[in-house]
């Protein structure tokens, strides 16, 4: 006992090592690149782990570490931060951070002269090490060598040209072979080669130079941007953009993922264009949510009552059964959506009719309840079948003693039973297909949508598949709406849950 | 008392030792390279290509990676940060204006010599706000093919294809007239939409006309006479608001007609057919239905700078995805029509040739901005379908589904030109 | 006779139409897989032709590596599937046995925090592996083992149920002698709960397994390249392309993809069965 004590003290402690050495190695290269986050939670983490398992500080905290760490970083992580996006603007055309914003409108203030000549260049550097291009313009005969400070017009009988007429050496300049201009690549990009007055030379990859000038100007101070060749002033707009001051509608892209706080919460209840779609969707999600538990459990239930006692076949139909549930669910789901093809589907052939199942609202609806009937009764029939020999015997006798028929000590003794046993996985089951996300996405896609008479969201459309569709559709995409959504998702879920986690009094034994 | 003291000193031994070979190991530095995004047909055909000649701009690699489908691409270019965003993206025209607005992409400025090599309609694609986003790469386009064991020549007007196909429906068993096989119910029917009389939005003198009306009076008459049966209200069975099974239906010789895309059109060499390439003619003859001739474009993006690979980026735009040279080597694996007008005098096959001619007879450009409907909030790419189930299969009246479209279509024209 | 009409006949009925209901998309799935015509469209419902075109694509294209798919599925979901009983034991050990502050708290946090709609995470984890990526390329956006790290992310709470309606069923008894004898909370842990929880433990190896499995909305955003993507997401390459439905090598590649799992859960029906009543649920 002693000695497997002391080895698995020393296993332990190694282990521990191991296990910290790793993490340091990469929290510090985290932190070499500038990945402070990552590199504090990696290093909080090495320290839970050496404290938890070199001392005696917890002992749950030994069995619970590693599934919380997993936990906090990619469950809980990312769920913070949904809920913190859920407080931005944050959409198509607000998608990067301020500075980021700036940045880019300063890059897009860049004018280019369309009328004005463009030169072929050559990278070098000049005697004193200065990046340097040598420009020609074979058509005007213009050569110039030119840096961020100086341009020094040159003769062409002082140049070697090619065949082009494209000075490739000149006096003073030493020309810069691949390897160097890309070492060089930042500077080279954002050099503004001197031209003349604002006019400036910027180079369009590593052959060609064109004239610009800046149209765009940021003054921090009163952080606004003036156009100087329109002389219009924009100003944050406090809504992620800088609006022009004299006419608000017009607004410099791209903007920023700029704090509204709860405007998008207040939003769902009083923008009628999105209250309306999202009020017929979470109706049709608890429809589809409570029809799907409802068949799914009354032909398990079904199922079960068939082959609870035993005749000849029953083995059979049993495995046949459990192959639905068996299958991977994703498979299923696209054969059934090949199935209800409108020309070529099984379906259709086999019942002779011609109906478009996803083009209309309620076969799609159909279509989608048939389907996840298919993909969930097996689970009900099993379960049900499993509480049927969990009820005692006797009460069915003695109902039977009493002179009650077999329908009524069904209705009166056995199903009341039942669900007693099975209401919380029935609760399980409805908040589990409330965000049955796979299902409406891979077979319906969430329609059809009536678009003609100006609807949003699809027939099919339940709140996770429509959310998703807010958040990455091919239209606007609008993150922080949707993250909203999904916060006020997990709220009607969670209470859910939690009503059926109390009901189900499984938290007592913790008592 | 002891053990416990040489127990601490063990622990303490290990963990710093380990700890400071870790500390010690340094990270490593970044290569220059240049990492391009593709979609799962193009990726593999640019590194087909770059296999045979890599160098084309020296002192960068460039690095191509594939992704498992066109939305997949999507996905990852929508979710892309400043920290692994790729250099450059090949995708779709119309994903510039969003790019742009989300300072996802970076402009590039072509010189005069660049900008020659292509044509308006192709810059038009590919810009937003007056700035150019990527390099035209290929054409996306669909022709008209026809069974010539079924119909002898090429039909001239669109109801002479009706009629046909009312004639013999019974004796050949067909199946449609007309189908889509390639582009879906919105991109490449819009063929069929505008041979009938509607249009997206209409184009003059190289620019959209902000007043022309998208869904004409003809149209709804033509609708009515050529795709609707008058007995049930309904579709006539012509031209299917479906696009499923209409390739194997052509092909099994099902269908006299079909729609079919530039991507695939060796399916139907191989199968035996030869392909007789035609625009979609419109109801008078003379007249054909415009297709989208859109381009698929190298886009630059706003990660190359940060990522110091901006000039490096800029330079594989222009002297590979835009140079002849580069543009032919890539569409003899991707058997496109190239965009680049050099390549396409270039070595190409013939259907390449024919593909490219029809988009310049009858191609419109593909604008982003007024499609997809950002402003407008629907988009064309889901309006049409809807359009063509509504009257096709649920009967609904043509003149009142086609005043629906036409109204949301003049919003997105008028929103799309003030964004433009 | 009579009898048995009332009292079997029924059963037969039903018994019947339900195996047509349960059979028919599978059948479907057989005749596709051994159809040469790459559709999933039903001409007739007896089969005309056995090609095995479909099979041959999958394991001769170049450009499809199936075999590959595979592997990555049962390395990806393997892992996952081992790692999470680990872990997920290891939780429900300590909320069945320990004592601690917070118990009742956290195991409904636990089972709270698995209730958010996780599509919208899936920004926030692309950020983060994107992240780690820049200092971990091994470990970061389009790996593999980057993907495992983020499906663990599950592992504690998915099966806690059954686990620690397992765990409580195990006598208390049993701890409290290997108290009296000395060992410690680990011990009894490995030596006495690992080994009587084996059954159930597989139960939960096996869900986890399948869930991963068919997990591809992550898996189709974390693997990109053509070799390593899992079974899901390459077979939805064929149907989701972007030009072209492959009905056929789709229905070949899920047929075979298939029979190994219904094959291990029809085995294991007993043990499932007894987990489902638990309250678990499958992805």
């Amino acid at each position: 006992m002693l000695i497997t004590k002391r080895f698995s003290y020393f296993a332990k402690v190694i282990l521990t090592a191991i296990a910290s050495t790793i993490l340091i190695f990469f929290a510090q290269s985290a932190l070499a690149q500038g990945e402070t986050q990552i590199a504090l939670f990696l290093f909080i983490a090495t320290a839970a782990i050496i404290i938890t398992y070199l001392t005696r500080v917890s002992i749950p905290l030994k069995f619970f570490l590693p599934g919380m760490l997993f936990l906090f970083a990619f469950v809980l992580g990312p769920v913070i931060y949904t809920i913190s996006m859920s407080t931005f603007q944050y959409q198509t055309g607000n998608y990067i951070s301020k500075p980021q914003s700036i940045e880019r409108l300063l890059e897009l203030g860049v004018i280019s002269d369309e009328n004005a000549p463009s030169f072929d260049v050559v990278l070098g550097k000049t005697s004193i090490g200065k990046l340097a291009i040598l420009a020609s313009n074979s058509q005007i005969k213009r050569y110039f060598l030119s840096t961020k400070d100086e341009i020094t017009d040159l003769a062409p009988s002082e140049l070697t040209l090619d065949e082009n007429g494209v000075a490739q050496s000149a006096p003073n300049f030493t020309v810069l072979n691949g390897a160097d201009r890309s070492k060089l690549d930042k500077e080279i990009a954002s050099t503004r080669f001197k031209y003349q007055g604002d006019f400036f030379i910027k180079l369009e990859g590593l052959s060609a130079g064109l004239i610009n000038q800046q149209s765009l100007f940021y003054d921090s101070a009163s952080d606004t941007f003036k156009n100087k060749l329109t002389g219009a002033t924009y100003k944050d707009n406090g809504r992620g953009n800088y609006a022009n001051i004299d006419n608000p509608s017009e607004i410099l892209q791209p903007g920023w993922r700029s704090p509204i706080w709860f405007d998008h919460y207040k939003n769902l209840v009083t923008d009628p264009t999105i209250r309306k779609p999202l009020f017929k969707v979470f109706v049709w999600t608890f429809t589809f949510a409570f029809l799907t538990v409802l068949t799914q459990f009354a032909l398990g239930l079904l199922v079960a009552l068939t082959l609870n006692k035993p005749f000849f076949g029953r083995r059979f139909y049993r495995s046949i059964f459990i192959l639905p549930y068996a299958m991977p669910s994703i498979m299923s789901i696209l054969i059934w959506g090949g199935m209800f093809d409108t020309e070529f589907g099984a379906i259709n052939n086999l019942f002779g009719t011609n109906i478009a199942w996803f083009q209309n609202a309620t076969f799609a609806r159909a279509a989608v309840i048939v389907v996840n009937l298919w993909l969930g009764f097996p689970y009900f029939y099993l379960v049900t079948s499993g509480a049927l020999q969990a009820i005692p015997s006797e009460l069915a006798e003695a109902a039977a003693i009493d002179g009650a028929k077999p329908r009524q000590i069904f209705s009166r003794v056995t199903l009341p039973l039942l669900l007693q046993i099975v209401s919380p996985l029935l609760v399980a089951s409805f908040a589990f297909n409330f965000n049955n996300f796979n299902l409406i996405y891979l077979l319906t896609g969430g329609g059809p949508t009536n678009l003609l008479d100006g609807e949003i969201a699809g027939a099919t459309d339940i709140l996770i598949s429509y959310t998703y569709k807010i958040a990455f559709g091919t239209n606007i995409q609008n993150l922080g709406l949707a993250s909203a959504i999904s916060v006020i998702i997990f709220l009607i879920v969670a209470s859910i849950s939690l009503y059926g986690i109390r009901r189900s009094k499984v938290l007592d034994s913790f008592k | 008392m002891q053990k416990n003291k040489f127990k601490k000193g063990f622990v303490a031994a290990v963990v710093l030792a380990l700890g400071a070979s870790a500390l010690a190991v340094p990270a490593k530095a970044a290569d220059k390279e240049i990492l391009v995004w593709a979609d799962e047909t193009r990726g593999p055909n640019l590194v087909k290509t770059l296999a045979a000649k890599s160098d084309w701009v020296s002192g960068y690699t460039i690095k191509i990676r594939t992704f498992s489908s066109f939305d997949a691409l999507k996905t990852a270019v929508d979710a892309a940060t400043d920290l692994t965003g790729p250099d450059i993206i090949v995708g779709a025209n119309d994903w510039v204006a969003t790019g742009a607005k989300n300072g996802k992409l970076a402009p590039l400025t072509l010189t005069a010599a660049q900008k020659a090599n292509y044509t308006a309609n192709n810059f038009f694609d590919l810009s937003y706000k007056g700035k150019l986003y990527g390099i035209p790469l290929d054409i996306n386009n669909v022709a008209m093919i026809y069974n010539e064991n079924l119909v002898s020549k090429a039909p001239k007007t669109f109801g002479e294809m009706v009629n046909y196909y009312k004639a013999n429906k019974d004796s050949k068993g067909l199946v449609a007239g007309l189908c889509i096989a390639g582009g879906g119910m919105s991109w490449g029917a819009h063929s069929v939409f505008s041979a009938l009389g509607g249009n997206a939005y209409v184009m003059k003198n190289g620019a959209v006309d902000a007043n022309a009306k998208p869904v004409s009076a003809d149209f709804v008459k033509n609708v009515k006479a050529l795709l609707i049966d008058p007995a049930t209200g309904k579709g006539n069975g012509f031209f299917p608001a479906s696009d499923t099974g209409c390739k194997k239906n052509f092909l099994d010789g099902k269908v006299p007609f079909a729609v079919v895309g530039n991507w695939e059109w060796t399916d139907y060499q191989d199968a035996g057919f030869y392909l007789n390439l035609m625009p979609v003619p419109g109801v008078k003859a003379g007249s054909n239905g415009k297709m989208f001739g859109s381009v698929s474009g190298a886009l630059l993006t706003s990660y190359a700078a940060k990522r110091g690979n901006e000039a490096g980026a800029k330079a594989v735009l222009t002297d590979f995805f835009g140079s002849a040279a580069g543009a032919v080597a890539y569409q003899k694996n991707e058997l496109r029509p190239p965009a680049n007008k050099a390549a396409a005098k270039g070595d190409l096959l013939t259907a390449q040739v024919n593909f490219g001619k029809a988009s310049a007879a009858a191609g419109i450009p593909q604008i982003g901005a007024i499609l997809n409907g950002t402003t407008g909030s629907k988009s064309y790419w889901d309006l049409l379908p809807a359009f063509w189930t509504a009257v096709l299969t649920d009967g609904k009246d043509v003149a009142t589904e086609a005043g629906k479209l036409n109204d949301f279509l003049t919003k997105n024209i008028k929103a799309g030109v003030a964004d433009l | 006779m009579r009898n048995w009409l009332r009292t079997t006949l029924w059963r037969h009925v039903i018994g019947l139409l339900v195996t047509f209901f349960a059979i028919f998309p599978l059948y479907l799935v057989i005749l596709s897989a051994f159809s040469s015509s790459g559709s999933l469209e039903v001409t007739s419902f007896i089969p005309s032709e056995l090609s095995i075109k479909n099979f041959k694509v999958l394991f001769t294209s170049p450009t499809i590596p199936y075999l590959v798919w595979m592997k990555n599925t049962l390395v990806i979901s393997g892992l996952v599937a081992i790692l999470s009983v680990i872990i997920g034991a290891s939780s429900a050990f300590a909320f069945s046995r320990l004592r601690f502050k917070g118990k009742k708290m956290g195991l409904q946090l636990l089972l709270l925090v698995q209730m958010f709609p996780a599509i919208l995470a899936l920004s926030a984890v692309y950020v983060i592996m994107e992240r780690v990526y820049t200092f971990a390329p091994k470990f970061g956006l389009g790996t593999q083992p980057g993907l495992l790290l983020v499906y663990l992310g599950g592992a504690m709470g998915v099966n806690i149920w059954l686990l620690k309606g397992f765990v409580d069923s195990i006598p208390v008894e049993l701890d409290e002698a290997a108290k009296v004898d000395g060992a410690s909370e680990m011990q009894t842990y490995w030596q006495i709960f690992i080994p009587l929880a084996a059954p159930v433990l597989a139960v939960v190896a096996l869900l986890s397994f399948i869930g991963t499995f068919n997990e591809f909305i992550l898996a189709r955003l974390f693997l990109v390249d053509m070799n390593s993507r899992t079974i899901a997401v390459g077979l939805q390459g064929f149907i989701g392309g972007q030009y072209s439905q492959n009905w056929g090598p789709f229905a070949a590649g899920s047929l075979i993809a298939s029979i190994p799992i219904v094959i291990i859960f029809l085995s294991l029906q007993k043990y499932i069965i007894s987990g489902l009543t638990a309250g678990s649920v499958k992805g």
